[in-house]
């Protein structure tokens, strides 16, 4: 099968995972959690979404699934009237997408023909590779709406913006959990919001065939914690607000990071002594962490995570 | 107005004087128990090693003691229960029966050493027993703390700690023994203050906890505290009795 | 005026049994820790692959197994770890209780525990508040809640940081739990503390340690900063051993001679019964020469070397 086409059905399976994830979205409750300084976090279904508030507007990072952007819109207004000026998005999954189009639509509604033309246009930030993979058109899935493309995407080590009385950055995380990872640091906030790097109670998903490789995860990681400093007793600080789940610290993210590398090492470990996959995988080298890491919320099984990270391993050895 | 009061007062009091101490048990200590041991484990499931006396606040002048033991003596000496005395028993792995001999008078089985304990409520006999494993001991439902220890109230502030749910329990008159298996003393001069505590679990599990103060003023330079804890059993059919064993 | 005088006697004896019965026991003081159980486990430290006692399961075995205490220098953000919650009614350093009170109402809302150790502090709430939300973050200490039965504070807490059950690499979840239970015998401070661990524990760990009233003491700061002193071979190294692999597992069996299958754990070896299982020593010993005189007058807190470590 070619390269291309191997791509073509990563793809479909993906969006039929991730899209087997949705829920009844009539029934889901938007909750709000005030994380520090002037950024939430609202959790409904799908990936986190921080929003940064104040006296320029709103910043989302994150917009869930489009059946969600109402509700989205509700809980933002109850925080903030100003105008949302950036949609960030940290990686390409439609759970962390999904709302840009309708989110978008509903600003440019409100913008409507008696709006004075002094407002500024929403910007859709992302990395470039978040734009390609967007674009990049899948048989039998609708193209991805014009109005949510992340059109204004950075394509350098990292983007900066000020924005509520604080900076604002974006770092790119390479070959991560995709290859258009965003990790955003609210500076003055001091809060880190990570995307699908970071998901404590759940393996990482290491899309491999979009860019994802372990290597890269770590690495992620390893800079969050660059990031991140904790208070007292090394907890609160800079809090994390991860893909999925609950508001976290430095010490969180470091038992996260330790499983993948102490995971990572036990593969490459058998790697190293020429086991198949398959054996690897009987070895059963997370099962100390299964039942930690596949809880109620997660989705990535034990044998997905250990394919993706021999696949990473053994793609870097070849 | 004052005789109706005065016979209020009267019959009231009377009412409370004719309560047992079984009646007036706060917590049901009776049941069938197993001991849960999660700490001081290799000192306790298994014979620690000669000379092995780690936590144990001893004088030097115990040392020797320690070193001397000698588990072949005992047994020719008959005196293989000198590790199940009060003042130990209860750290022993086992299980027990807990149930009223009469209306003033706890009794405590232990199937390790087939040892009994009688906590006795009232007042002490004239004469005393002679010293043995048990010594004798006497009980009452823990009463809150005073300043003038006579559980009078004090001052025109309304007090704590009107009801305890605790047992307390001082034992006396005490054979000298062993603290631990392997041979760590106490003299004939040890006396035992006991706390029985009840609690229940989220979970629907019965527990009780008994904190163990031992003061010997010719081996332990300061009272020997240990907390023993215990979970209710359904029933007594593992109650399985055991001879006391030097080993 | 003696009618009179009676008549009031008569009205406090009255006020005295009427007295409701509040059920609320003053734990505030400065607390010093006993010892005087696992005193080597909890002061030097427990020994690796010591999971005796401890109802664990096959996951926290290995997690137990694979542990490298290098882990907690090398990983700088260790260093300056605190206990958990759990783990610090253990004791391994003094304790102050300060008792919170509502200014307006002058009740107890809340009991707020320091302790010397990592300065250490915990508040119990007593005034019927909810816990967080499951979105909520989790701390070292958790969110403890408080109830009163009688002479004994019942605590439940939540929302934990994962953390350790012992400090050689027994793990505890952050989806433990665990119940207290406080009670004051005059100067005496008992805790029962209950972990439950859907994560790593296969039954309720239930453990109980006492403090006793200790007001000289003089608990200072204990600031903590943490530093790169080791260089890692690699940016993204954590220590820790292979499966199978770790060398030190079978080292307190021959210290204690003890048979090596006592070492793993696991809830039977709760149960008196066990003691009927337990085998014969690989290497039997019959003298203590490790920790033997731990606590003893001339070595009260156990600080002084084995007299011989191996």
């Amino acid at each position: 099968m070619s390269i291309l086409l191997k791509t073509v059905w990563a793809g479909l399976a993906l969006v039929a995972c991730l899209t087997a994830q949705q829920p009844d979205f009539d029934k889901v409750d938007m909750q709000v959690q005030h994380v520090k300084g002037g950024v939430y976090m609202m959790t409904g279904a799908g990936g986190n979404t921080a929003v940064q508030v104040g006296n320029d507007g709103v910043l989302i990072v994150d917009t869930q699934f489009a059946p969600l952007a109402q509700k989205l819109m509700t809980e933002i207004r109850k925080l903030n009237r100003g105008p949302v000026l950036f949609i960030v998005n940290t990686h390409f999954h439609p759970d962390h997408v999904g709302g840009n189009a309708a989110l978008a639509q509903m600003i440019g509604a409100a913008r409507g023909p008696g709006r004075s033309d002094g407002d500024a246009p929403l910007k859709i930030v992302a990395n470039e590779n978040v734009l390609n993979r967007l674009t990049q058109k899948v048989p039998n899935q609708p193209p991805f709406p014009d109005a949510g493309l992340p059109v204004d995407e950075y394509f350098t080590p990292f983007k900066d913006l000020h924005m509520n009385g604080e900076a604002v950055f974006l770092y790119h995380e390479p070959k991560a959990h995709t290859d258009g990872d965003s990790v955003v640091l609210f500076r003055g906030s001091d809060v880190v919001v990570t995307g699908d790097i970071f998901t404590p109670g759940g393996y990482p998903f290491l899309d491999v065939e979009h860019g994802g490789t372990v290597q890269g995860e770590i690495a992620a990681l390893d800079h969050i914690l660059e990031l991140t400093v904790p208070a007292k007793t090394q907890e609160g600080g800079t809090y994390v607000i991860p893909g999925h789940g609950r508001i976290c610290d430095e010490a969180d993210v470091v038992e996260f990071r330790d499983m993948v590398v102490i995971i990572r090492d036990r593969i490459q470990d058998m790697v190293k002594r020429d086991m198949t996959l398959d054996q690897i995988k009987a070895a059963r080298p997370t099962r100390d962490y299964d039942t930690e890491y596949m809880g109620p919320g997660s989705f990535v099984k034990a044998d997905q995570f250990v394919e993706a990270i021999y696949k990473s391993l053994t793609q870097k050895s070849k | 107005m004052k005789p109706l009061l005065l016979i209020f007062l009267i019959s009231g009091a009377a009412a409370v004087r004719a309560q047992s101490a079984r009646e007036a048990a706060p917590i049901d200590l009776t049941g069938n128990w197993v001991s849960i041991v999660t700490e001081d484990w290799r000192w306790r499931m298994t014979t620690p090693l000669k000379g092995d006396a780690a936590s144990i606040p001893y004088k030097p002048e115990a040392r020797k003691v320690i070193d001397a033991w000698d588990p072949a003596k005992d047994d020719a000496a008959g005196l293989q229960c000198k590790a199940y005395g009060a003042p130990a028993v209860m750290r022993i792995p086992g299980r027990l029966r807990i149930s009223w001999q009469d209306e003033s008078t706890l009794k405590i089985e232990l199937d390790q050493g087939r040892q009994t304990r009688l906590f006795h409520f009232g007042a002490k006999p004239f004469q005393m027993p002679a010293a043995s494993w048990q010594g004798y001991s006497a009980a009452r439902w823990e009463a809150p703390a005073s300043p003038q220890g006579n559980g009078l109230p004090v001052g025109i502030s309304p007090r704590f700690g009107a009801h305890s749910r605790s047992l307390e329990v001082s034992t006396t008159d005490l054979r000298e023994g062993y603290l631990r298996r392997n041979g760590v003393p106490y003299s004939d001069k040890a006396t035992v203050t006991e706390y029985y505590d009840l609690f229940q679990e989220p979970g629907g599990d019965t527990w009780f906890t008994v904190t163990t103060v031992v003061t010997d003023p010719v081996y332990l330079y300061t009272p020997f505290v240990t907390t023993t804890d215990f979970r209710k059993e359904p029933d007594g059919s593992i109650f399985s009795p055991a001879p006391c064993s030097t080993r | 005026m003696i009618r009179r005088g009676g008549f009031f006697a008569s009205l406090a004896a009255i006020a005295m049994s009427l007295t409701p019965a509040h059920a609320q026991v003053d734990f505030s003081g400065a607390w010093a820790p006993l010892f005087h159980e696992d005193l080597p486990e909890r002061i030097p430290g427990p020994e690796l692959g010591d999971y005796m006692g401890i109802p664990l399961n096959d996951a926290a075995r290995l997690r137990a197994d694979s542990y490298d205490a290098d882990r907690i220098s090398v990983v700088s953000e260790y260093q300056c770890r605190p206990h958990g919650g759990d783990y610090s009614m253990r004791g391994l350093s003094n304790m102050r209780i300060d008792a919170v009170i509502d200014p307006v109402t002058q009740q107890l809302v809340a009991w707020h525990t320091r302790m010397g150790f990592q300065e250490m502090e915990r508040t119990i709430w007593l005034d019927d508040r909810q816990h967080p939300g499951p979105l909520a973050p989790h701390t070292w200490q958790g969110f403890s809640t408080a109830r009163w039965d009688g002479n004994m504070m019942n605590v439940y807490t939540t929302h934990l940081k994962e953390n350790y059950m012992r400090r050689n690499g027994l793990p505890r979840s952050d989806r433990a739990t665990f119940t207290e239970h406080w009670i004051r015998h005059g100067n005496y401070l008992t805790v029962v503390t209950v972990i439950t661990d859907p994560v790593f524990l296969t039954e309720p760990l239930e453990r109980s340690q006492s403090w006793v009233l200790d007001p000289g003491q003089r608990m200072g700061r204990d600031i903590c900063e943490y530093n790169q002193e080791v260089p890692k071979p690699r940016p993204d190294y954590v220590p820790s051993h292979m499966p199978d692999t770790n060398p030190f597992l079978k080292e307190v069996a021959e210290w204690y001679g003890l048979a090596s299958g006592v070492l793993r754990g696991g809830a039977e070896t709760m149960y008196p019964e066990y003691r009927q299982k337990i085998g014969k020593p690989e290497q039997p010993k019959e003298k203590c020469d490790r920790y033997c005189n731990c606590g003893a007058a001339d070595n009260p807190t156990c600080l002084v070397a084995p007299r011989s470590s191996r």
